[in-house]
C-alpha cells in the first residue's frame, strides 16, 4: 500500500495527554479570571492575556484531537484506509449539519467557530474508534 | 464478491493470522474478507491468491448482484 503521511502510532497518547492537559489549564485560567473572549471580544489588541490564554487552551485542544484523528494504527492497512476516509466523510456530514443548523437557529456566529473547531474531529474519532472495535468484536466472536 | 480463502486456507493450513502475516495487512482484514464483508483492492487480492499460488479467479468469484 501507499504510504500516506500520519502521525506515529506513539503521537496518540501525546495527543489524548493534550486533550487531557487543557482541562486544568482552562479551570486554572477561569479561576484567575480568564474568560473566553469569545464571550466577550476584547477590542483592543491582539496578543493580551486573555487572548493568549484563549490561544493556548484552544489551540492545545484542537492540537491534541488532531494528533489523535490522525496517528497511525499498529497496523495501518488499506481497510483501516478505507474506515478512516468513511468516518472522515460522516464527520463532514455532521460537521455541516451542525453548522447549517446553528446558522438558522443560533445568532451568535463566535461560538459557531468555536463548535466548528471541535465537532469535525470529535466525531471523527468517535466514529473511526467505534468501527475499529466493531471489527475486533466480529474478529473476538469468531474466534 | 464472494471467495474461498477460508477454504484454501484449511489445504494449506495457515491460520488467518499467518496469511495477514505474509501478505502484510491485520487479521481483523482478513477476517472481513473472508466474511465477505470488506472487497480487497486489486493488489491485496493478487497478494492473496500468490500466497496460494493459484490464479486470482480460482479464490476471488463475482457474484450475480456485482
Amino acid at each position: 500500500m501507499k504510504p500516506h503521511f500520519l502521525f506515529p502510532y506513539w503521537c496518540r497518547y501525546l495527543g489524548w495527554g493534550l486533550v487531557i492537559a487543557h482541562v486544568p489549564m482552562s479551570m486554572i485560567g477561569r479561576a484567575h479570571g480568564m474568560i473566553n473572549p469569545l464571550d466577550n471580544p476584547p477590542t483592543e489588541s491582539l496578543f493580551t492575556g486573555e487572548h493568549l490564554f484563549f490561544i493556548c487552551t484552544s489551540l492545545v485542544m484542537a492540537l491534541g484531537l488532531f494528533i489523535v484523528a490522525f496517528s497511525r494504527e499498529k497496523i495501518e492497512d488499506e481497510q483501516i484506509w478505507h474506515v478512516r476516509l468513511d468516518s472522515l466523510r460522516w464527520a463532514i456530514y455532521i460537521n455541516y449539519l451542525v453548522l447549517i443548523a446553528s446558522l438558522i437557529f443560533i445568532y451568535d456566529t463566535a461560538h459557531i467557530l468555536e463548535l466548528n473547531l471541535w465537532v469535525p474531529l470529535i466525531f471523527f474519532i468517535i466514529r473511526f474508534r467505534w468501527a475499529i472495535f466493531r471489527l475486533n468484536r466480529s474478529l473476538s466472536r469468531e474466534g | 464478491m464472494k471467495n474461498n480463502i477460508r477454504v484454501e486456507r484449511a489445504i494449506k493450513d495457515i491460520t488467518q493470522g499467518d496469511l495477514a502475516e505474509k501478505v502484510g495487512v491485520s487479521r481483523q482484514t482478513i477476517n472481513t474478507i473472508e466474511s465477505n464483508k470488506y472487497v480487497p483492492s486489486t493488489v491485496l487480492a493478487l497478494k492473496i491468491a500468490r500466497v496460494f499460488g493459484k490464479p486470482l479467479e480460482d479464490i476471488f468469484m463475482l457474484e450475480d448482484r456485482d
